[in-house]
């Protein structure tokens, strides 16, 4: 197995699309620092004018600490596109290049080259995520230093700088999980269309719509809820909470671990009986 | 001993019947060729051989292995099916450094590619490639295991002539060495050059199954031509053979290729030399009834 796995890193990190996924993260970083230094005294008084006028807020608010929470916040559609983008790609492009016809003619078999692609899918949504996690935080904390992070959730919240690293580090653990958990479903999608453009449309597609099925806090949708797996991913804003509530996100851990079991059986029963018949 | 067994295949996709209750099996150590027009099942067969489709039922053996066993079969079988695909964006090098390592082999990559015509181009990038050079490392991919029985799908295409004589050397070394070879194709002639056995298929069945011997030993259809008057003895001789007169100079007779060499020198003889004789061998025959 490990050989079949060094086999489809060698692939994945030949192809210039990996890099540009990473590059595009960087810059998306960049700009959001960039942006911040030179308009973001003017943003945060502006979002903080209300509580200004009762309290008294002292010391360093734009930090790079608040922006690398920022970045997250912003990029939270920007993540998952980029990620499916590849991960779609690993397993739908043998069909694309017609290459599975050379794959599966190999001393390997079906299951054993799903699994090897499987595992490669994780390590890059890892790497990606180590991408993601050193681009948000070095540059801020370089240009902007460090301090305490107001947080709106529930109301305004103040993240000690003493804690934030440690939530940062917890966020990004989770995100890599609920990465894994979306990639799956473009994995399987792969699989089904063999097409990987058809596969990333699909994948987004579904995550907007139950995004903005989840945005109905009250009536018909609201039960619905807690079976979203958008509901599951956005969790991640929980350990920006004073006080973090780990059942809430144990249970989403065990959602999300659960859908990517079950998008792996899918695809193992479909393309273990799939014709490559074209 | 046989290397390939097959026995009442059946394939259908949908409602479309691609292969009907085909039977055959091939020696060790011989070329069959696989011939049919487009849509006969060739690919067909060739793919359920390879594991890429599944038969709706039927029996298939490979080495004495049956359909069970195959993950057994494919560390000594090469497949190249359809068009030749490798990764556009690594070399013929890479991309049999890729295989080799999938396939836990130990093979020097070099002299494999010296062995298919490629070993100038082995660090280029295989989206330059021509046709042609795709289907060498197509071949060359095959060989990575050091196969005993090879399977050509349609190998012919999208080679220049020079490209094509080059192949068949290769296939025909190969088989020097042992090696047992499956090509499909639907070019009849030089198919016919290369192989030992054919099977021809139509409609998803089996139209005609045999070996070059008994071709050789079957009556052909074969055409005289004639620009001189036939002399009485002549034709004499032709109506004993029951030769069937399409006109006064051209006529058609059912020989075997020792009785026209034969009939030739009769002829000569008889003062009637034939200006063209053109033979259409039974598979031709059998080829032309069914594309017509």
């Amino acid at each position: 197995m490990i050989r079949l796995v060094q086999i489809e890193l060698i692939k994945l990190f030949r192809s210039t699309r990996t890099y540009l996924t990473f590059g595009i993260t960087l810059v998306l970083m960049l700009i959001i620092d960039l942006g911040l230094y030179s308009d973001g005294d003017e943003l945060f008084n502006y979002l903080l004018q209300s509580i200004n006028d009762y309290f008294y807020l002292e010391g360093n608010l734009v930090n790079g600490y608040l922006i690398s929470y920022l970045a997250l916040n912003t990029l939270w559609v920007h993540i998952p596109t980029l990620i499916v983008i590849v991960t779609a790609h690993i397993f739908s492009s043998e069909f694309e290049q017609g290459t599975i016809r050379l794959l599966l003619t190999q001393s390997a078999s079906r299951g054993e080259c799903l699994m090897a692609k499987f595992i490669c899918m994780i390590l890059y949504v890892i790497c990606f995520m180590i991408v993601v996690a050193l681009s948000a935080l070095i540059p801020s904390v370089m240009i902007f230093g460090t301090g305490d992070v107001p947080v709106f959730i529930d109301g305004i919240q103040f993240i000690q700088e003493s804690s934030f690293l440690s939530r940062f580090w917890k966020t990004l653990m989770f995100s890599t999980i609920a990465m894994v958990a979306f990639s799956s479903l473009a994995m399987a999608f792969a699989i089904w269309f063999r097409n990987t453009l058809t596969a990333v449309l699909v994948v987004l597609g579904l995550l907007i719509v139950l995004t903005l099925l989840q945005t109905f806090v009250f009536g018909i949708f609201s039960s619905w809820q807690p079976f979203l797996f958008s509901y599951h991913i956005a969790k991640w804003q929980l350990f920006f909470m004073s006080d973090i509530p780990m059942p809430s996100i144990w249970n989403s851990v065990y959602y999300l671990i659960g859908m990517t079991f079950i998008c792996y059986v899918v695809t193992y029963i479909k393309f273990n009986k799939m014709n490559i018949s074209e | 001993m046989n290397i390939l067994e097959v026995e009442n295949l059946s394939l259908a996709y949908g409602k479309q019947q691609v292969l009907d209750d085909i039977s055959f099996e091939f020696k060790k150590g011989k070329i069959i060729g696989l011939l049919g027009p487009n849509g006969a099942g060739k690919s067909s067969i060739l793919k359920v051989l390879a594991g890429l489709v599944f038969a709706d039922s039927g029996k298939l053996k490979i080495n004495n292995q049956s359909q069970t066993e195959f993950h057994k079969v494919k560390s000594i079988t090469g497949f190249h099916i359809d068009s030749p695909s490798f990764y556009p964006f690594l070399s013929a090098k890479e991309n049999l450094y890729l295989l080799m390592k999938m396939n836990q082999k130990q093979i020097d990559i070099d002299v494999l590619l010296r062995k298919v015509g490629l070993e100038n181009v082995g660090s280029k990038k295989v989206r330059f490639f021509s046709t042609g050079m795709k289907q060498r490392l197509a071949i060359a991919q095959t060989l990575l295991r050091s196969p005993e029985l090879l399977i050509l799908d349609e190998p012919f295409n999208g080679l220049d002539p020079n490209g094509f004589q080059d192949l068949i050397d290769l296939i025909q070394k190969l088989n020097a060495e042992g090696i047992t070879i499956v090509v499909s194709s639907h070019l009849l002639n030089e198919l016919e050059q290369l192989a030992e056995h054919f099977i021809l298929l139509h409609h998803g069945k089996i139209a005609l199954d045999i070996s070059k011997k008994e071709l050789q030993k079957s009556k052909n259809k074969v055409e005289f031509n004639f620009i001189s008057e036939l002399t009485e003895a002549s034709i004499q001789l032709l109506n004993d053979k029951k030769a069937e007169f399409i006109s006064e100079n051209r006529l058609i007779l059912k020989l075997n290729p020792k009785e026209v060499e034969q009939l030739v020198l009769a002829l000569v003889h008889n003062g009637n030399s034939p200006v063209k004789v053109e033979t259409l061998t039974l598979l031709q025959e059998k080829y032309l009834e069914i594309t017509v």
